[in-house]
């Protein structure tokens, strides 16, 4: 088998998935539904029934893949992983016009994809005398989009993380930043404890979040409980404890029994679809999703090249990962708190362990702020890289300026 | 609406739904899966397709629906459950030649049914000199099996146990026995606290849970921390803790968003059988399933009159009476029966539950899981025959029955 460098890639799901698609959404059966149940117990009977309707007959998915290949260009490059063989790997790849922007990595988590970088990369390419600007690569996962899946068990964060730097060497940029969220926040901090400093200069995240004080560091550990916290702290503590004890259950399945669950969202597309668009209104702050934005994030878990089953095995494979996260990094961090995210912890402990050099506190935003509200997440980006500030020209001769 | 009393009831799935079914099946997508997986990650591939494409063709559903039909008396009745009208509630009623046999309902739990009394039942109907004899009722808990399923909110422990009890007084049994497991521990816990010493005279589970002694009593607890654990209780708590870190991911999803994952459940037969499959082979003790008996139990839940997705309900609106089995707290004063199955999911040491309980009878057994009535019949029967038997701790509990 032949390693293959940068190919260029256009989405062309083939006529046989539509069909099947079409077939089962045909086919579909629903359950009835509680009176009054709401939101309750999980996604509303009619939101779900209206938007398998809708699927079936209305939403036109060639011309949805014609903008993503229009709009986003798009590559597939083998990446060569230590242990696990060769993956290739699907990528949005846009220079700025600014020659010497800087390198930035988008790494999405789940249930999100490549496409959250849509709205956000004409902003981050956008060149200005204002803000800096940047040279946008936005990775699949491997298992997501139409990167491959590993094959072997153990993928696990140091393993996302090889992909992701690996990528990037291959694109020529020895030294990048990164901003993520969700596992994009787990990988590109595996990224800044395995290659910050030389190559991974600073990285972003809008999942702000570090292992708390434990009784092992008494003086942290005192402050942390003594500390008064803002109202926009207890808010977010309160959303944390919502997620814990009513949001997670997803999280122990994926996390326990993914291939039991597999089976489900690789037959239904209607059992993905809820799956799904349970987290896109429960993680958002009020985000009016359109019918079409959201078959379309569906759909491309649904035509995915290793199958909407292969994505959640992040959860069991990373497991590890989460319980300990291990040492922190020690590149600078730029935060950017939104409200209706799912895990906060109060900035003040976030700084006595990270090297945090820009933070911004917004008043709206959920989970997916690439897509809620791409202006201030740029913006937040912009800010933490711009002339000025502690990380700017923190990519050696990348300025971000013309 | 006219409420009705009991109507004989036989098995009969429209033919459409099998039509859909195999067009279900005939499309089915399946995942790819992990070298070497095994059960790691969940059902293995190969059992999952092997099983499908059996489903498809090879499993013959009406033969079973035949046998079923002729095995298990069954039956349909009206029950009005306060605040919640009228359920149709479907159920197995089979009398013992003994005449003063005691009347005993089987509760079922989750992914359980009526079904897990096919075994039991015609031992515990039977007549000798040697045993007691029962009179049988196992009902579909609603929205199991052929009985309908609530509409509103709330339908919560005291409301099953409602249930349960006007079926049992229906009959004619206005004091009984009950054997329960999984919810049906739950339940017929239930049915004692509310229904107990008047009508609810006796109950034995196989499924005897209690939280751990808080410092709330001081002795239970310092016993606990004291006491030195005996390999059978450090088995004990090694299964239970393997199955909080490793199978109760169906527990947080069904008991946080059941609607949301009902949508797979009703819709992939595939994605149904994989769920409900996992937990028959996890929670066993090496029990040979076969494959007609394991799509048997699972087309009962795809064809079950209020779909599937109505099933897990019970996680969201019973489990939280009980902080999630985190309260379960000082149990009913009437006499409770226990039988330990080393490979059952949660074992806490049977003093724990003895602290809290008022138990009368306790067997250990060295084999056998959650699904006792299905792995150990014989076993579970004798059981049963030991509490309430001659010279048993619960003889002729129910006055007048004492099941020679």
């Amino acid at each position: 088998m032949s390693f293959s460098d940068e190919t260029p890639f256009q989405i062309n799901i083939p006529d046989e998935k539509l069909a099947t698609l079409h077939a089962k959404l045909e086919l579909a059966t629903f359950p009835d539904e509680l009176e009054d149940a709401g939101w309750k117990y999980g996604a509303p009977l009619a939101d779900i029934k209206r938007l398998t309707e809708k699927w079936k007959s209305g939403y036109d998915w060639r011309k949805h893949e014609k903008e993503i290949n229009q709009e986003l260009p798009m590559f597939t490059r083998d990446i060569e992983v230590d242990g696990f063989g060769v993956l290739n790997i699907h990528y949005v790849h846009k220079k700025s016009e600014v020659v010497d922007a800087i390198p930035l990595l988008f790494c999405h988590g789940w249930p999100g994809s490549f496409l959250e970088v849509k709205k956000i990369l004409p902003l981050l390419t956008d060149s200005s005398p204002e803000h800096p600007s940047f040279h946008a690569v936005a990775i699949s996962l491997p298992g997501y989009g139409f990167s491959e899946a590993p094959l072997k068990q153990g993928f696990a964060a140091k393993q996302y993380a090889e992909v992701a730097h690996k990528l990037m060497l291959a694109l020529g940029y020895s030294e990048y930043v990164t901003q993520g969220g969700d596992w994009g926040f787990m990988i590109t901090r595996k990224m800044a404890c395995e290659y910050g400093g030389k190559h991974h200069k600073a990285w972003h995240t809008n999942l702000p979040v570090a292992t708390p004080p434990s009784w092992k560091s008494p003086l942290s550990f005192l402050a942390f409980l003594l500390i008064p916290w803002s109202p926009e702290e207890k808010a977010a503590i309160e959303r944390g404890e919502w997620f814990r004890t009513k949001g997670s259950g997803y999280h122990a399945e994926q996390s326990t029994q993914p291939q039991t669950l597999g089976y489900s969202l690789a037959d239904s597309p209607v059992g993905l679809l809820a799956w799904i668009y349970e987290k896109l209104v429960l993680w958002t702050d009020n985000y009016k999703w359109s019918d079409d934005e959201v078959l379309t994030w569906i759909s491309l878990y649904w035509f995915s090249r290793a199958g909407p089953a292969a994505s959640i095995r992040i959860y069991f494979e990373l497991a590890g990962d989460r319980r300990n996260l291990g040492p922190n990094p020690t590149i600078p961090m730029g935060t950017s708190y939104f409200p209706k995210e799912l895990v906060a912890m109060p900035a003040a402990w976030l700084c006595r362990v990270n090297k945090v050099v820009s933070e911004s506190h917004h008043t709206t935003g959920g989970h997916f702020p690439a897509t809620e509200r791409p202006e201030e997440l740029v913006q937040d980006v912009r800010k933490m890289f711009a002339r000025g500030s502690t990380a700017f020209a923190i990519v050696p001769g990348k300025t971000g300026y013309a | 609406m006219s409420f009705s009393d009991e109507t004989p009831f036989q098995i009969n799935v429209p033919e459409e739904k099998i039509t859909t079914l195999y067009a279900k099946l005939d499309l089915a997508t399946f995942p790819d899966e992990l070298e070497d997986a095994g059960w790691k990650y969940g059902a293995p591939l190969a059992d999952i397709k092997r099983l499908m494409k059996k489903w498809r063709s090879g499993y013959d559903w009406r033969r079973h629906e035949k046998d079923l039909n002729q095995e298990l008396p069954m039956f349909t009745r009206d029950i009005e459950v306060d605040d919640f009208g009228t359920l149709n509630i479907h159920y197995v009623h089979k009398k013992s030649k003994v005449v003063d046999a005691i009347p005993l309902l089987f509760c079922h739990g989750w992914p359980g049914s009526f079904f897990e009394v096919r075994k039991i039942l015609p031992l515990l109907i039977d007549p000798s000199p040697e045993h007691p004899s029962f009179h049988v009722v196992a009902i579909s808990l609603p929205g199991f099996g052929f009985s309908e399923a609530p509409r509103k909110q709330g339908f919560a422990a005291k409301q099953y146990a409602e249930v349960a009890h006007k079926v049992m007084l229906s009959l004619g049994y206005n004091e009984y026995v009950t054997q329960g497991g999984d919810w049906g521990f739950l339940i017929t816990r239930k049915m004692a606290l509310e229904y107990g010493g008047k009508h609810h005279k006796a109950w034995h589970t196989n499924f005897p849970v209690v939280e751990p002694p808080s410092w709330k009593s001081p002795l239970a607890f310092l016993t606990y921390l004291l006491k030195p654990w005996s390999p059978e209780d450090k088995a004990g708590l090694e299964r239970t803790e393997w199955f909080i870190t490793r199978s109760t991911g169906y527990y947080a999803e069904q008991s946080t968003q059941p609607q949301t994952l009902g949508y797979s459940l009703a819709d992939s037969p595939v994605g149904l059988f994989a769920w409900i499959y996992t937990g028959l082979t996890f929670w066993t003790d090496d029990y040979s399933w076969s494959d007609d008996e394991v799509l048997t139990w699972i087309s009962i839940y795809w064809f079950s009159r209020a779909g599937p997705a109505a099933s897990v309900r019970i996680y969201f609106e019973v489990g939280g009476d009980f902080g999630g089995f985190k309260k379960i707290g000082r149990g009913p004063s009437v006499p409770v029966g226990t039988s330990y199955f080393p490979k059952e999911i949660v074992l806490p040491p049977a003093s724990w539950f003895r602290n809290m309980n008022n138990v009368v009878f306790e067997s250990h057994h060295k084999s056998g899981g959650h699904f006792a009535a299905t792995e150990r019949p014989e076993e579970l029967v004798q059981d049963l025959r030991n509490m309430f038997g001659k010279g048993g701790p619960a003889f002729a509990i129910v006055p007048g029955k004492t099941g020679y």
